[in-house]
């Protein structure tokens, strides 16, 4: 027959234990979480544990970026010396057309160094839904920072990279019928990208300024 | 030690999986309505290719932004279908819009 006497020092017991559990399963979920589960979901290593254990490219689909020739020591961000900035990378040029089906959308995105600009130019033949933003690499795409967002079907300008990352356009198609859409940019990015609404990611060919100039020098008919 | 060894390995388990159940794509599915069964949606894209997708509770099915039952989804209809997942092989419906007969197919 137990008395209160034997009962009391069990109860006390248990919940001491109970709590010690806790605090370790939460200390051993929170290791976890920041040394395989940031890196590995979301592309954030603050303890460097996914570089070393190769877990950072599992965070999001890798963009592919164009080898841009580096000269020797040289950064590719931009070395700003007053109103004038210098970029050890080659100056590129890009011109896309894109056809929008009915409540279609994608996004097309360059990457950029944080510093480094482009001048845009982009036309649609009718009203789109539009969003221009940047995403960091390796962030999730939950995390795009928004710089402009308008509904509209045109739009000129420059763009200076307020980090490293994607920088470019979400375009949606909010009617019925087809919208076609023309863009062209000039500046220091390394690599292109169409994002589809159905999530597969094309990369696509970027031009030096130079190939454009010999093209002209050339009698090339149009640039495309 | 055992037991709470299991409980603390259950524990963190179940911390552990909540971060990973958001970390979805949102996918956008055009096309009309090829078959309809209580939880799943197959559209036929302008592509050709038929997609499932699973319809829960929380699917909202609208037209002109209204809210309208599920039995408005009827084969041959034209949807424009937000979805959540890791592929497009297993998506789960967050929106099922029905819109006007949808436009020739462009090119993209």
């Amino acid at each position: 027959m137990n008395t209160d006497d034997d009962v009391r020092p069990v109860a006390a017991s248990s919940k001491r234990q109970l709590t010690k559990t806790t605090l370790i399963a939460l200390l051993v979920a929170a290791g976890i979480l920041v040394t395989t589960v940031l890196p590995a979901e979301y592309g954030l290593d603050p303890l460097g544990t996914g570089a070393v254990l190769g877990l950072m490219p599992l965070s999001g689909p890798p963009i592919v970026p164009e080898e841009v020739a580096v000269p020797a020591g040289a950064l590719p961000t931009p070395v700003q010396e007053g109103p004038v900035a210098h970029y050890p990378v080659e100056y590129k040029f890009d011109a896309v057309e894109f056809t929008l089906g009915p409540y279609d959308y994608l996004e097309y995105k360059y990457q950029l160094e944080r510093g480094a600009a482009m001048m845009f130019s982009w036309t649609a033949s009718g009203a789109l839904i539009h969003d221009f933003h940047g995403e960091r690499i390796g962030a999730p795409s939950a995390s795009a920072e928004s710089f402009k967002k308008a509904d509209t079907s045109r739009a000129h300008g420059s763009f200076t990279a307020p980090f490293a990352g994607i920088h470019g356009w979400y375009w949606e198609n909010p009617g019925g019928e087809p919208v076609s859409i023309t863009l062209t940019t000039t500046g220091f990015y390394s690599a292109a990208v169409e994002i589809r609404s159905d999530r597969t990611r094309h990369p696509h060919e970027l031009r030096s300024m130079e190939t454009v100039i010999g093209a002209i020098d050339r009698g090339a008919a149009a640039i495309p | 030690m055992t037991r709470r060894l299991t409980i603390s390995a259950a524990f963190a388990l179940l911390l552990l999986g909540a971060p990973g159940m958001s970390a979805h794509d949102e996918f956008r599915i055009i096309g009309t309505i090829a078959k309809r069964q209580e939880s799943q949606l197959d559209v036929k894209t302008k592509e050709g290719k038929t997609i499932s997708i699973a319809l829960n509770k929380e699917t909202f099915i609208s037209r002109d932004k209204k809210k309208v039952a599920i039995a408005e989804l009827r084969i041959g209809r034209s949807v424009v279908v937000d979805a959540l997942g890791d592929s497009i092989d297993e998506l789960v419906a967050l929106e099922v819009r029905l819109v006007p007969s949808l436009a020739a197919a462009p090119a993209k």
